[in-house]
């Protein structure tokens, strides 16, 4: 596969004193759905802005398809852009919005086939003469997304695509647009605030944070493996463990345990992460806690989520969030506030956060 | 109950208002319009006789004097004309203004619009006074094109329609950039990249997505500039020269000078009718096309 479809070389912008983006260097492949994660502030828009050619960058330079298009206007870039906002013309009819980039170029009998297509590509045939005003927000997020489309971009870039539907439209317009994605090969670039959204949406993704990419991987290996204490943090939710080398083990001085580490590490104080889905409980009376990779603790908060169970266990100086997936049909089957319990983890699942 | 009594001033103010300083007076003129003029105080005869018992005097003679003779006509087709050359000047200086004011950063902006309104702080007399300073033959203009060898001799840029024109477009530019900002304010900037992005430049941009969509603005500007610019008396007299009639000074003339009140209400009445109803039924379709587009 070709992963220097496009190529965003070595990019940074400044507005004023504020760095917005240091030194931004990524390859995404052809076809790839690619996400930019991150909270706001951290640059991901003004990147995404800068493929799209609304700003120039400072330096760098962005390559599409091996051609450098750094200093082309919007309207000769090969590619699309769909607003936040959606950006519709309040003027036009679903039909004239669908046919606006294509008017210049396309006969009427071209154009109104090209539109029929789209339409029906989307299920929107029926909202063709509807004023922008008279259409629902998932409605108008298709006719956002057709306007591009409709190009036959390069390059799609969707600046949170999502955000503007309800919870339950949105993951359902989350797997047509993936489905649509891998139909039509198109690669798209997104940016988003949501972990899950990113998540379920990216081929791959990078984590942006004040302006730097900070990793840029699939989302499994992202949320497996993360490298920095920020995206532990930020993707999913992270027990964080500082220890330190103490003998031939480490020990953490807020659990007041051993950990059992099968690998060497270069300082000898770490973070380590330990995600509450890994973590098993279990009764205290069914074991009795080995001095490695197991704590008792008392169950301090519990949440019942439906398939799962979210503990908020405290041990010592220390709360951790435990996972506990409900197999049993068995309603009491829960712990009850106040019990004490046994955690345990194999020594695969702590992660060694190493910045 | 007090409070229905206060609500329903609020409601009723404004058409107590209009009814008050506007259908009354219009009343009034024309009853004048359709009264025999007479050499007296007032100029004209009551419309109502009760000497011989009772009688209606009316007559619209007046209508035909002031619709025969093209003086009056002229000089009507003449403001219209002015009216319009000013108001699309307005519109040609001040929507490029209020488009970078709506556009600008809001302290900027702020700054901006102070700029725009400042001028309504010293007098309009001495505005357009100043004008008359800048323009005359040996005022600043004169000077700098002299000094700068552009022109031999100085040149007449007072007492002509020119000069009518620059200081019309002058004292109500505010009056044009103020409802444009207004809306253009509202502007959704996403438009604009939206439009390029789809690959449409710069002038196709403002032509399929900034014009159309300003339209409501542009309107409201236009008509602000307009109407008060066709009955315009005091720049025309100040600026303009004797190349011109305008009907606000045939008005005048007509009121204070021949003191023929009937023939002058005949004037203004037919006036506003000429103006407000072709507004009136333009509104009215205006507002059905706006309401599809509204921002």
């Amino acid at each position: 596969m070709d992963n220097n479809f496009l190529v965003i070389e070595n990019i940074s912008k400044s507005f004023g004193d504020n760095k917005v983006l240091e030194n931004i260097n990524l390859n995404i492949s052809k076809s790839e759905f690619f996400g930019l994660l991150g909270s706001s502030g951290s640059g991901k828009t003004t990147l995404l802005r800068i493929l799209g050619g609304f700003e120039k960058p400072d330096t760098g330079r962005v390559i599409l398809d091996g051609i450098d298009i750094t200093n082309l206007e919007p309207f000769n870039r090969p590619l699309n852009y769909m607003f936040q906002s959606y950006a519709l013309f309040p003027h036009l009819n679903v039909f004239n919005n669908l046919a606006f980039g294509i008017k210049e170029n396309f006969t009427q009998k071209e154009i109104e086939i090209n539109v029929r297509n789209i339409a029906e590509l989307l299920s929107i045939e029926h909202l063709l003469n509807r004023r922008i005003k008279q259409l629902s927000g998932g409605e108008q997020q298709r006719v956002a997304l057709g306007r591009c489309l409709i190009k036959k971009p390069k390059l799609l870039l969707l600046d949170e695509p999502l955000a503007a539907l309800d919870k339950k439209l949105r993951s359902k317009t989350q797997l047509e647009l993936t489905t649509l994605q891998k139909k039509l090969k198109i690669t798209f670039v997104f940016v988003t605030h949501d972990q899950e959204e990113a998540m379920s949406l990216s081929d791959r993704m990078a984590i942006m944070k004040n302006g730097l990419i900070l990793e840029c991987s699939s989302p499994e290996e992202i949320y497996e493996n993360p490298k920095s204490l920020y995206t532990a943090n930020f993707i999913g939710i992270a027990n964080i463990i500082e220890i330190y080398k103490k003998d031939e083990n480490f020990y953490s001085d807020d659990l007041g345990i051993n950990f059992k580490l099968n690998k060497e590490l270069k300082n000898t104080k770490t973070n380590i992460l330990l995600r509450p889905e890994k973590i098993k409980i279990q009764s205290i009376n069914n074991l009795k806690t080995s001095s490695f990779n197991s704590f008792s603790g008392e169950i301090l908060e519990k949440s019942y989520l439906g398939s799962f169970t979210r503990y908020e266990i405290k041990i010592k100086n220390m709360i951790i969030s435990v996972l506990d997936q409900n197999f049993n049909s068995n309603s009491n089957y829960n712990f009850p506030k106040g019990e004490k319990v046994i955690c345990t983890w194999e020594s695969e699942s702590i992660k060694v956060l190493e910045d | 109950m007090k409070n229905k009594l206060f609500e329903k001033y609020f409601v009723f103010s404004p058409y107590f208002w209009l009814v008050l300083f506007f259908f009354i007076p219009l009343a009034i003129i024309f009853k004048i319009s359709i009264s025999v003029s007479e050499w007296g105080m007032p100029p004209y005869q009551d419309i109502f006789l009760f000497d011989n018992g009772f009688k209606i005097n009316t007559t619209f003679e007046n209508y035909v004097y002031i619709f025969s003779d093209y003086y009056y006509i002229g000089s009507f087709v003449n403001s219209l004309i002015l009216a319009l050359i000013s108001t699309f000047f307005s519109l040609l200086i001040g929507f490029p203004l209020a488009f970078y004011i709506a556009t600008s950063n809001i302290r900027l902006r702020n700054i901006l619009l102070v700029l725009v309104v400042i001028p309504f702080w010293s007098s309009f007399l001495l505005r357009v006074y100043a004008w008359k300073i800048i323009l005359q033959n040996n005022g600043i203009l004169n000077l700098i094109l002299l000094n700068l060898g552009i022109i031999s001799e100085p040149l007449q840029l007072l007492y002509n329609q020119y000069a009518v024109i620059i200081g019309i477009v002058y004292t109500y530019l505010p009056l044009m950039i103020l409802p444009l900002y207004g809306y253009l304010n509202k502007f959704d900037l996403n438009l604009i990249e939206a439009s390029k992005d789809l690959g449409l430049n710069r002038i196709k941009t403002f032509f399929k997505v900034i014009l159309p969509l300003s339209v409501p603005g542009i309107v409201a500007g236009s008509l602000l500039v307009f109407i008060p610019v066709v009955g315009e008396f005091i720049i025309p007299e100040m600026l303009g020269g004797s190349d011109r009639l305008y009907y606000g000074k045939i008005l005048w003339e007509e009121f204070f000078v021949n003191r023929n009140w009937p023939g002058a209400s005949a004037l203004a009445f037919s006036g506003i009718i000429i103006l407000v109803l072709p507004i009136v039924f333009f509104q009215i379709l205006y507002s059905r096309w706006s309401q599809k587009i509204e921002i």
